[in-house]
């Protein structure tokens, strides 16, 4: 069913007419009442969906670009592997089923028409952590379930296996591209990925998504991640020049099909739907919702809240989905994800304000504990701009999260020792690159759990300290509001109970009277920085 | 308790920012991405039925009544206009406050008023459900589409079954309490139709009830209205030609009403009425003028 063509994001200033405004704080969200003049960047709502799924998917496996049709390429006794993006995307999980299964039948139906009997379907987490049974059912859904994964043919990708992993060459800035040997030694490798944000697909898919920490150390690291203007800017982004590079040479050893499919921006369906709907518009049902569920939060015990979030499947549509050559499919898979996303914007200003939902990519059915919010906020929602930063070099960050002293022992057993040894000693990301990556890289403990539990592996928290590495060299001071004060301490951040605490702080930074600007994301928005 | 106070915190949060028991603002940056309102076919007809006007009856008579006679006083002047008129007539009046419509019925004649529907901006008085329901049984309003378009009964059908309209041309509330442009659906209807037109003119209400305001100002405030003489299209008349003499005549009733009817029959006669768009002078010095009170009429008692 086709959805109504959504209006185009656009920046509100805030008047007296203004309502107060919905800002998200983890496993929660308050009403704020802005400063007059606030400019607040609302996203396009969503684009028209693709009229009938499986037939555009049919269309670009039949029809790709610069690539000969699917079923052209498939003969018996090939070696297929088809490998996909893992839990991290999209956010929120999307409700079954979900758009991958749906490619992926479909191309495992051309494979059995054409005789193929080898084919093997890997998870690309790199070093993501494990997919339980029950997550990689829901991406590649049941069919495709029970006939792979018994016979061991349906798996994650283990980046610390070496009998699995192949060196394919060294790129011309003497960068290792090693992957999945599976996946490498194959005839034909069919990728199939959620392009959520502008940041994900192209060649981040297979040299990223397949690769070991040999590989990615060249690219994951705060001297790149500084350099990267931004991530959701291939074109600007130092960890894209060099997965690009890392592509390019893939591209002489490896025949890739990449499928890339773009989504509409319905993150939250009924009946949270108000999360996403501009707050004058809403109903005295979204009003009530509002109240109602502010309340039941209150009262609501952890464990439950918790739940409540964390079983909130998206409803997004399909807007497109393309198939063919890496570069050329994601040259259109981006158009779209900018005719979805992009708002334009008129200069920067002194303070950037973001309120960071209860789930970012790294903690899907999980906790987002401090350092990841820090990714989320200095490293997703800051990059989210083309052009230029939101905030002014200089400028102060005002972030609402609660930051609460809370960790997941089972997927981020080294982000504890991340938090409780090398932040207390420090916090700037080179610093802790230079002296601290290499000795949980290369721990045996946090292999064994990356490999046979379901944890991130123990070099990942210094890789989502470097995504905030940008952000963290651009500003002057950031301010978490409603946050603990000993973890904002402790990350070498501030903590305001309120907005209005949070800009008298920071007015030693930017003065008594700043120009302010708002992300009202989610839904997803790339500002556009003229 | 904290959880009892936080609540409480939200609720008015909510009902401030949100304008409960007021029509909710569009913040300015905002207004050219709301998408103009698709006009939903609202169906009137049941409120002219036995029960409907039964209703109205008791809505008029027991509520709407007393409340306004409580807020204002008023002083109904000219209604011998509509002595031997038996068929359906449209009253045209000037547009200033919400009090308009309540000061126009509740100055008719009980045989007039039982009749009398009201064309009411379907964008305003039925947006909701509820606004359009009240202002069914209340008013016996009947939406027309201030923007053009098709409605569930239309105000030509009203006068062929005998109903009176209440009309107020310049379709929307004046900003500065001066008379606005007359649109020219009223004459249409006249012309269109062959009923008369009986000219109003009231003063006060501006005074009383400016837009944005919900409810009169404190003083029962003094307001007049002034019925005129039917003017009916001829044969010659579209409703081109027609309008300016409607507005014409609401201009000499509001200078009737301001001077006294010999001198305003002198100035009419001379064609030096005053222009009821007001003098061209700043926007305050408009307003000002329109903002001094009616005197009231007869004998002040001795505490005013």
């Amino acid at each position: 069913m086709s959805k109504a063509k959504g209006r185009p994001g656009f920046v509100l200033e805030v008047d007296d007419r203004t309502p107060p405004l919905l800002v998200h704080e983890g496993e929660g969200f308050r009403l704020e009442n802005f400063p007059l003049g606030t400019r607040v960047v609302y996203p396009p709502e969503s684009l028209p969906t693709v009229p009938d799924v499986d037939a555009a998917i049919s269309e670009a496996l039949l029809h790709p670009v610069d690539a000969d049709p699917l079923p052209a390429q498939l003969r018996p006794g090939m070696k297929l592997t088809i490998a996909f993006d893992d839990v991290s995307l999209p956010l929120p999980p999307m409700r079954s089923p979900d758009i991958r299964s749906r490619i992926i039948e479909a191309v495992l139906q051309m494979a059995a028409d054409a005789g193929v009997d080898d084919v093997v379907l890997i998870a690309a987490n790199a070093l993501h952590r494990r997919m339980t049974d029950a997550e990689l059912k829901h991406i590649v859904g049941e069919r495709v379930f029970r006939s792979f994964h018994p016979y061991g043919l349906l798996y994650n990708h283990d980046a610390e296996d070496p009998d699995n992993l192949a060196h394919i060459g060294v790129t011309d800035r003497g960068e290792d591209v090693e992957i999945n040997r599976r996946a490498a030694e194959s005839d034909l490798l069919v990728y199939v990925n959620v392009n959520l944000v502008a940041m994900d697909g192209g060649h981040k898919s297979v040299p990223i998504g397949l690769a070991s920490y040999k590989s990615l150390r060249h690219h994951h690291n705060a001297k790149t991640m500084t350099a990267s203007h931004s991530f959701m800017d291939h074109t600007k982004s130092h960890l894209h020049h060099a997965a690009w590079r890392m592509g390019r040479l893939l591209k002489d050893h490896l025949n890739v099909f990449q499928i890339e499919t773009t989504l509409d921006n319905e993150v939250f369906g009924a009946p949270y739907n108000f999360l996403q709907k501009r707050e004058w518009e809403w109903t005295l049902r979204d009003q009530a919702s509002v109240l109602a569920a502010r309340r039941g939060l209150a009262v609501a015990p952890n464990r439950l809240r918790h739940k409540m979030f964390h079983d909130l499947r998206s409803t997004y549509g399909l807007t497109g989905v393309n198939a063919g050559e890496v570069e050329a499919v994601h040259e259109r898979t981006i158009a779209m994800v900018h005719r979805q996303q992009l708002v334009e914007l008129d200069g920067q200003s002194d303070v950037l304000v973001m309120g960071l939902p209860f789930l970012g990519p790294y903690n899907v059915n999980s906790t987002m504990n401090p350092i990841l919010a820090t990714c989320m906020g200095l490293g997703y929602y800051f990059n989210s701009y083309r052009g230029m930063p939101v905030v002014r070099r200089g400028g102060a960050v005002i972030i609402y999260h609660p930051l609460q002293e809370k960790f997941n022992q089972l997927h981020h057993p080294s982000y504890v020792d991340f938090y409780e040894e090398i932040l207390t000693e420090s916090t700037d990301p080179a610093v802790i690159e230079a002296k601290y990556e290499k000795q949980f890289a290369t721990d045996p403990w946090y292999i064994h759990l990356y490999r046979t539990s379901h944890a991130y592996h123990g070099v990942h928290p210094f890789y989502m300290w470097y995504w905030a590495a940008h952000a963290m060299d651009h500003v002057g001071d950031v301010i978490w509001v409603g946050a603990n004060r000993r973890v904002a301490a402790r990350l070498g951040f501030r903590a305001a109970s309120t907005l209005q605490d949070a800009l008298e702080m920071a007015s030693s930074t930017v003065g008594p009277s700043p120009s302010i600007t708002y992300l009202r994301n989610p839904p997803h928005l790339i500002a556009d920085v003229r | 308790m904290s959880f009892i106070r936080d609540g409480v915190d939200d609720v008015r949060r909510v009902a401030r920012g949100w304008r409960w028991g007021r029509r909710q603002l569009v913040p300015r940056s905002a207004e050219q991405f709301v998408p103009a309102a698709t006009p939903s076919v609202f169906e009137t007809a049941w409120s002219r039925t036995r029960a409907g006007r039964a209703a109205r009856e008791v809505a008029q008579k027991a509520a709407l009544e007393p409340v306004f006679r409580s807020q204002v006083r008023s002083r109904v002047e000219g209604l011998d206009a509509l002595t031997g008129l038996d068929g359906p007539v449209i009253f045209v009046a000037n547009h200033a406050s919400h009090l308009d419509t309540p000061l126009i019925l509740l100055s008719l004649p009980h045989q007039w008023r039982r009749r009398t529907a009201v064309a009411a901006a379907a964008d305003y008085f039925f947006d909701t459900w509820w606004r359009a329901v009240s202002a069914s049984v209340v008013f016996n309003a009947v939406p027309i589409d201030r923007r053009g378009g098709s409605l569930a009964s239309t105000p030509g059908e009203l006068l062929d079954d005998g109903w009176s309209l209440v009309i107020f041309p310049e379709g929307t509330r004046t900003h500065d309490g001066w008379v606005g442009r007359f649109q020219s659906g009223a004459a249409y209807l006249a012309v269109r139709h062959g009923v008369p037109v009986v000219p109003i003119a009231h003063r006060g209400t501006f005074v009383a009830m400016p837009r944005g305001q919900g409810w009169p100002g404190r003083g029962r405030r003094h307001l007049t209205i002034r019925f005129g003489d039917p003017l009916r299209p001829s044969a010659e008349d579209t409703a081109r030609t027609f309008a300016p003499r409607i507005r014409d005549a609401v201009a000499a009733l509001l200078d009737e009403d301001s001077s006294t009817w010999w001198e305003a029959r002198r100035r009419r006669a001379t064609g030096t009425t005053p222009d009821p768009a007001g003098p061209q002078v700043a926007p305050w010095r408009r307003v000002w003028e329109q903002t001094e009170p009616v005197p009231p009429a007869g004998r002040r008692n001795a505490w005013e």
